[in-house]
């Protein structure tokens, strides 16, 4: 009889230890304090030819990064031919003078290399990993396409046909349309407009014109290399100089980039998409480039209104409206300006709706200061994101490139903490009522017979084709 | 499982090939890792891996449960990627989708996937958060809410997803079929995604059924990867997870496969798909055995990289291929090779004679040393890239944890790789890579 009573007992004596056990489960752990953000030491040192090299050292690196930054994007592109930043880009890895296309690719698979291009507004990038035993072959390799570049017609018109051919698969994109031809008219007028360019480019393309390009923009005084590797600075100069050194620099005058206006007035267009049934709109403004200090600022705003699914407008779009599929806001920046944009995916029915819904959001954002806990859930988020976004050394050495694109230091990424950190509600309230959001160019990409019944609210709506060529107005 | 997915897993699960099982009687020398591990296990029977880098402040946790499409039964399947989205539908504690938000609130970010042997979930978040990862993975772990509702609605969000799948890739069914050839009535071709007549019929007891008994700490693996205290990190784990009980241990009968003695060709009439396509493939020697070592060379050496003999050979020297891809594709014990070529009409039969030709050169010419010597390279770089980031490392971690027999031969797999030579691949080439060892399902445009 005694046992089953102490079994008893013991059971009762351990109920409350159970119940302070699980009670932990109730709710969410309260976090640790934040751990300091450090990066790795960058040296950075310019070549007698002019080119900048930056070396990051890691130790016992089995793969080496080396990215190299051509000083020119889409905006050096030609006036009459928008896309040869990307065509020059794409071509450097096509043969050189000393081996074929197919030979080359080869020898940077031989090595574990993984060799891919980029062109962006002001910046053209090569990534470039290999394992770490063949850095001289890897600076054998870009050193010869660099330098003795072949541009054979063979692959000139076989690079043309791939540009072409990848146009027009984006061509059929409502997003890549919409954003596109949002970039087009915010940016008339001005060297960023080339970056909207279309599939019909490639025809203009021509070998003259590729190396005039190529011999004006291809020069060490426009380029960056960064070095990921277990090489000391000394070491990695000394290396590098060998390989470059006979690459020649050229001064030239490069008429000084001005920032392009903001749009004044809201503006409606629509990109005809026959047969496509949802509704994608790309709405936004021109606002301050990277450098200016008002971009945390602005970061922090664009965070509260649309930057993750439980923000403003996706909470009020799609949880509460239901009208739409998806609505994130993003700012990207260039050297000259940055561009604020909302992107939103629903059913034509409520296309002029979900506009006015977008812009009532964006105006109660210059109208009602955010409330603090609404400020640091997104400071909490982009602190807390950061380092995600430069995790991996290549990813590190990327933003670094893009950084040195923009003419920045990267003390950029070192105060990032401390700058999100600085803001608050009064600061994002001021931002909202400084730049232009509700002025924006307002692009709709769909299919007009369904779309244009449902937009006869606007004042006017111009017409355009997938090419984004005009073709009429309506008004009101 | 959608096909994106599918191919997702298809190409992470072929380079995982190579770290499969070796006793530790057949190693002949013993690697330390290249960066730190610590393994252990709770009573619960709960695998626990922690690696630490404290190059950044982040830490990504994974929990692999060791359960796909394939411990699915006939009539059930979809099982397993409908407990996907339920795991994050509400457990005791944490309310529908709070797991996204909580992640997403503190700037996170997660994923899951599901396999035809593993379902993995992960998640990277600043490293002062690992106790919320924690403390939601151990929620969902120890008692997932599941109700008619959820279930339905899960349902409906799979059905939807099969029909979308199959209106963006006109191939999708084929992939299905050519499995279903492979191994015929068995648990190896249940379908990621699974069946929807099956979808529909599933009921909220079946899937209870399904969380109760693979849903279990003895038949997961927690890996922590990132910048944090070992000994504190320890302490949340015992917290967060000694008291789930342990529950029954899932079985898993393998089936010994269908003895092969003659080619197989089959046709498919697509009216969906504007051009022509084949899938060929081969059954291999099992993921565990030696052999499995070549066959990842051989696959460097096939597919992988724009200079490999059948890009050379289809795409870039005699352009009779629109678009080529496959690789090693594995299923517990058992793999597969697949190439899945779609080319122009009236092309279908040269492209497959070509990539007999290819074959034939492996079966009687060494390789030179060159070409060997580059696809261990590709090899290596691909070895290092599933390990740059802590989210590579905790999934990749926990992957070679359930393929390998002993996982502390993990750091000397990559070497048995590198020491493959010509001969090998003429042997093994010899051996798998035969038109009567072929099954080849032709998919015709109407």
């Amino acid at each position: 009889m005694k046992e089953p009573a102490a079994v008893l007992l013991i059971f009762f004596s351990l109920i409350p230890s159970l119940l302070a056990q699980e009670r932990f489960r109730k709710s969410p752990p309260p976090p640790e304090p934040l751990l300091e953000l450090r990066l790795p030491n960058v040296e950075t040192v310019r070549l007698s030819n002019g080119l900048t090299l930056s070396v990051i050292f890691k130790e016992n690196m089995p793969v080496i990064h080396l990215q190299l930054t051509i000083l020119a994007g889409e905006s050096s592109s030609p006036e009459k031919l928008p896309g040869m930043a990307t065509f020059a880009a794409l071509m450097l890895s096509r043969g050189t003078q000393n081996i074929s296309s197919s030979k080359l690719e080869e020898k940077i698979e031989s090595i574990g290399g993984v060799f891919s291009t980029s062109t962006a507004m002001d910046h053209s990038l090569w990534k470039f990993s290999f394992l770490d035993e063949y850095l001289d072959q890897a600076l054998t390799i870009l050193s010869d396409m660099i330098l003795h570049p072949a541009f054979a017609e063979r692959e000139i018109d076989a690079v043309k046909r791939t540009l072409h051919y990848d146009l027009l698969r984006n061509e059929k994109d409502p997003e890549f349309l919409a954003k596109r031809h949002l970039f087009k008219l915010l940016f008339k007028d001005h060297p960023y407009e080339n970056f909207s360019f279309n599939s019909g480019v490639t025809k203009n393309f021509n070998q003259k014109e590729l190396l005039a390009f190529f011999n004006k923009y291809y020069r060490p005084n426009y380029a960056h290399l960064v070095l990921v590797s277990s090489l000391n600075l000394k070491t990695a100069t000394r290396k590098v100089s060998h390989y470059f050194n006979t690459w020649e620099k050229l001064e030239f005058e490069n008429p000084p980039l001005l920032p392009p206006k903001p749009n004044e007035k809201e503006r409606v267009c629509l990109i005809d998409m026959p047969q496509v049934k949802d509704c994608t709109i790309y709405l936004g403004n021109i606002i301050m480039p990277l450098a200016n200090p008002d971009s945390f600022t602005f970061l922090v705003l664009n965070q509260v209104l649309a930057g993750t699914p439980y923000s403003r407008l996706f909470m009020n779009l799609r949880e509460s409206k239901g009208y739409a599929y998806y609505a994130f806001s993003a700012a990207e920046f260039f050297k000259m300006c940055g561009v604020f944009m909302v992107s939103a995916k629903l059913t034509p029915d409520v296309s002029y709706l979900s506009v006015q819904e977008i812009l009532k959001e964006m105006r109660l954002l210059a109208k009602e200061p955010i409330s603090f806990f609404e400020i640091e859930q997104a400071k909490s988020y982009l602190i807390g994101n950061f380092p995600l976004q430069i995790e991996g050394l290549d990813n590190f050495s990327s933003r670094l490139a893009e950084l040195k694109s923009l003419n920045m230091a990267e003390d950029y990424l070192r105060n990032y903490y401390k700058n999100i950190m600085f803001v608050n509600s009064d600061k994002v309230f001021e931002v909202a009522q400084k730049y232009p959001l509700l002025t924006p160019v307002i692009v709709l990409a769909g299919d007009k017979e369904v779309l244009l019944d449902h937009l006869s609210e606007f004042e006017s709506v111009e017409v355009y084709d997938n090419k984004g060529t005009y073709q009429y107005a309506i008004h009101k | 499982m959608a096909l994106r997915k599918f191919f997702t897993a298809f190409s992470v699960l072929s380079l995982m090939g190579i770290f499969w099982g070796m006793s530790a009687s057949q190693i002949d020398s013993q690697k330390k890792f290249p960066f730190p591990v610590t393994h252990y296990q709770l009573k619960n029977g709960l695998e626990v891996i922690l690696s630490e880098d404290y190059s950044l402040p982040l830490v990504s946790v994974s929990v692999t449960y060791n359960v796909g499409s394939m411990n699915e039964s006939a009539g059930k399947t979809g099982l397993a990627y409908l407990m996907e989205h339920l795991m994050f539908q509400g457990s005791a504690d944490v309310n529908p989708m709070q797991h996204l938000k909580y992640i997403n609130r503190v700037g996170g970010r997660l994923n899951a996937s599901t396999l035809e042997d593993r379902t993995i979930f992960h998640q990277t978040v600043p490293s002062n958060q690992l106790a919320l990862v924690l403390w939601l993975e151990s929620d969902r772990m120890k008692y997932l809410e599941i109700n008619e509702t959820k279930v339905e609605q899960a349902k409906n969000i799979l059905l939807e997803d099969i029909q979308q799948r199959k209106a963006n890739n006109p191939y999708f069914e084929s992939f299905l079929i050519f499995d279903e050839i492979l191994f015929p009535d068995s648990a190896y071709s249940r379908p990621l995604s699974g069946h929807e007549e099956d979808i529909q019929n599933l009921t909220v007891e079946d899937v209870k059924s399904f969380y109760s008994n693979f849903y279990l700490p003895n038949n997961a693996v927690l890996c922590i990867a990132g910048n944090f205290n070992k000994i504190k990190a320890k302490e949340l784990v015992a917290k967060y997870f000694e008291t789930i009980p342990k529950g029954k241990e899932a079985t898993w009968n393998g089936e010994p496969p269908a003895p092969v003695k003659n080619p197989v060709v089959k046709t498919l009439e697509n009216s969906l798909a504007s051009s022509p396509a084949f899938h060929l493939g081969f059954r291999i020697a099992s993921p565990s055995s030696n052999e499995f070592y070549t066959l990842t060379i051989i696959d460097y050496l096939l597919l992988r990289g724009q200079s490999s003999r059948l890009f050379k050979r289809l795409l870039s020297k005699e352009k009779i291929a629109l678009q080529l891809n496959g690789g090693i594709e594995k299923r517990k014990d058992r793999a597969f090779y697949r190439v899945f070529v779609t080319c122009n009409k009236g092309l279908a039969d040269l492209c497959q004679q070509a990539i007999f030709s290819e074959l034939d050169k492996l079966k009687t010419t060494f390789i030179s040393e060159e070409e060997l010597s580059k696809s261990k390279n590709m090899l290596k770089q691909d070895y290092w890239t599933r390990v740059s980031t802590n989210q590579d490392k905790a999934i990749f971690l926990s992957e070679a944890f359930l393929n390998l027999k002993n996982f502390d031969d993990l750091p000397s797999e990559l070497d048995k790789c590198l020491r493959v030579t010509p001969q090998d691949v003429v042997g093994i080439v010899n051996r798998y890579f035969t038109k009567e060892n072929s099954i080849i399902l032709n998919i015709k445009t109407r």
